[in-house]
């Protein structure tokens, strides 16, 4: 492997490896230093005069092995706070362990983009002020002049419909090329 | 949990990190139910969490990749220590030449200690001969490590409120851009941005002698008295002022009266960290009474705004307002 290989690699997968970690790690320094040793690992195995593919899911069966362990490590740590939280975060890490494969891992989230878009107004604002403005339920619930229980509802349901808007064009796709091979 | 809906509402507030301890324990206990519970609330995060916007700078964490690594190698192989000898050299060098840069500056940075409160914030000062200072957003205050009872100085860039501890022996100066503030022990608020067209002080207790820089005018200011400087002309006034207006700020709370519109946004950008473009000259000529408290977001603000006055705001990118006039309809 090359530098410029490496290179090409860490600029392509850090940011979603990244953005994958933080599914499970919420400390943005300790998300940046899991993923840094995934990196490190690679480089020192040279993993790669494989595939791209290959690279790809060695990269992400890493960063899921590193993630899990540090939350075993962390319930261990904390002994009783936050137990059901990490909990939780156990649940998914394992979940994506086991063969399932995050949106994120499947680069889809060009594909969110045009999904929330297509989503009503009132959706929409609700997911922008939630996700790019990072604002809690409670301030956009005052913004919008809406109950706090109100703006949980729709994010949901945004969330809902977003998530049949992604499947049902996954299916599509399916279709389609079923169609192409008759 | 029988009701759908609050299931629903359940796992929004656990998407935005809401949720107490029972209620995460209550979601994972409905999330263990069923495998198809379990699907569908870890499918939902996944959404919710590739929907995040892109922050990081991934060119400079590669960087960083690179100078740990070289860092460890360094330790690794002592072959490496020619490499590094080398590269010590030049930064040697590199310093030399600094040095020799800096070394009429009568000022050594090293031997000054610096507080900087960044835009969107405020924050307090205690120093070592018991003087109190409030600083306002984006200031600067610095002293010399000599800094001591007997030696009283400091340096301030952007706006603080004082409270000097009395000591008639030895007088305490702040020194700005503009003046130096001489005084014994008082309460007092001065207000001196590099960008801003004045640069003010406001006496609230005691007695402050002000001394203007490149000239030797100076001007005692009495309690309530505002001190008003034209920065460019060098001109001054002495007004009454309304010293818990001046001083508000340093409560959390922002009163205002009778002040311009320019005046206004720059102290809302100062005050929220944000940009407010205001691009019709309409607005300028517009003067603003007001009061609200720093918990108050700047959606509340810029909404405030919008019903007692004819603007109308739209955020234009992440922390930039766009603000524009927009007529009135009377009914």
């Amino acid at each position: 492997m090359t530098m410029t290989d490496f290179d090409t690699y860490f600029l392509k997968y850090h940011p979603i490896l990244l953005l994958f970690t933080r599914k499970f790690i919420e400390d943005e320094q300790q998300a940046l230093d899991l993923v840094q040793e995934v990196f490190i690992k690679f480089w020192e195995k040279g993993v790669v005069s494989q595939n791209e593919g290959q690279v790809k899911s060695f990269l992400f069966t890493s960063v899921k092995n590193n993630c899990l362990n540090y939350l075993k490590h962390q319930k261990v740590v904390r002994k009783f706070e936050q137990q059901f939280a990490l909990r939780l975060k156990e649940l998914e890490a394992s979940y994506y362990l086991s063969g399932e494969k995050s949106l994120i891992e499947q680069e889809a989230m060009k594909k969110i983009e045009v999904a929330i878009d297509s989503l009503g107004d009132i959706y929409k604002e609700v997911i922008f002020l939630s996700r790019i403005e990072e604002l809690k339920n409670s301030e956009i619930a005052e913004k919008l002049h809406i109950p706090v229980r109100t703006v949980e509802t729709m994010i949901f349901r945004a969330l809902s419909l977003l998530k049949e808007k992604i499947s049902s064009k996954t299916i599509l796709i399916l279709i389609n090329l079923n169609q192409l091979k008759k | 949990m029988k009701d759908p809906e609050l299931t629903e509402n359940l796992v929004a507030r656990f998407l935005n990190g809401e949720c107490s301890e029972s209620e995460l324990n209550e979601l994972l206990a409905w999330a263990m139910q069923s495998n198809q519970h379990q699907k569908d609330l870890l499918d939902i995060k996944d959404i919710w969490d590739a929907s995040l916007p892109d922050k990081q700078n991934t060119q400079n964490q590669l960087l960083y990749f690179y100078k740990s690594r070289y860092e460890k190698s360094t330790r690794a192989y002592l072959l490496f220590l020619r490499s590094v000898a080398s590269i010590a050299a030049l930064l040697l060098i590199g310093l030399l030449i600094r040095l020799t840069i800096y070394s009429n500056d009568p000022v050594n940075p090293a031997n000054l200690q610096v507080f900087t409160v960044p835009l969107g914030s405020r924050s307090n000062v205690l120093l070592s001969d018991g003087t109190e200072v409030n600083l306002n957003s984006g200031s600067k205050l610095s002293y010399s490590n000599n800094f001591s009872k007997e030696n009283r100085i400091v340096s301030l860039t952007g706006e603080a409120f004082f409270h000097v501890k009395s000591d008639s022996e030895h007088p305490f100066t702040v020194q700005t851009n503009d003046f130096d503030i001489r005084v014994n022990g008082t309460q007092f608020n001065v207000c001196s941005y590099r960008e801003d067209i004045f640069s003010t002080a406001t006496l609230s207790e005691g007695k402050i002698n002000l001394k203007l820089n490149h000239s030797d005018r100076t001007q005692d200011v009495k309690p309530g008295e505002k001190f008003i400087l034209d920065r460019k002309s060098k001109n001054f006034t002495l007004n009454t002022a309304d010293v818990r207006q001046e001083t508000a700020w340093k409560d959390g709370e922002f009163i205002f009266k009778n002040i311009s519109f320019p005046d206004l946004i720059k102290r809302l950008e100062r005050w929220y960290d944000v940009k407010l473009v205001v691009d019709d000259p309409r607005l300028i000529k517009y003067n603003y009474s007001g009061r609200f408290k720093n918990q108050e977001t700047i959606w509340q603000v810029l909404d405030a705004l919008k019903l007692t006055s004819p603007i109308d705001y739209k955020k234009t990118t992440f922390r930039e307002f766009q603000l524009s006039y927009k007529v009135k309809l009377i009914n």
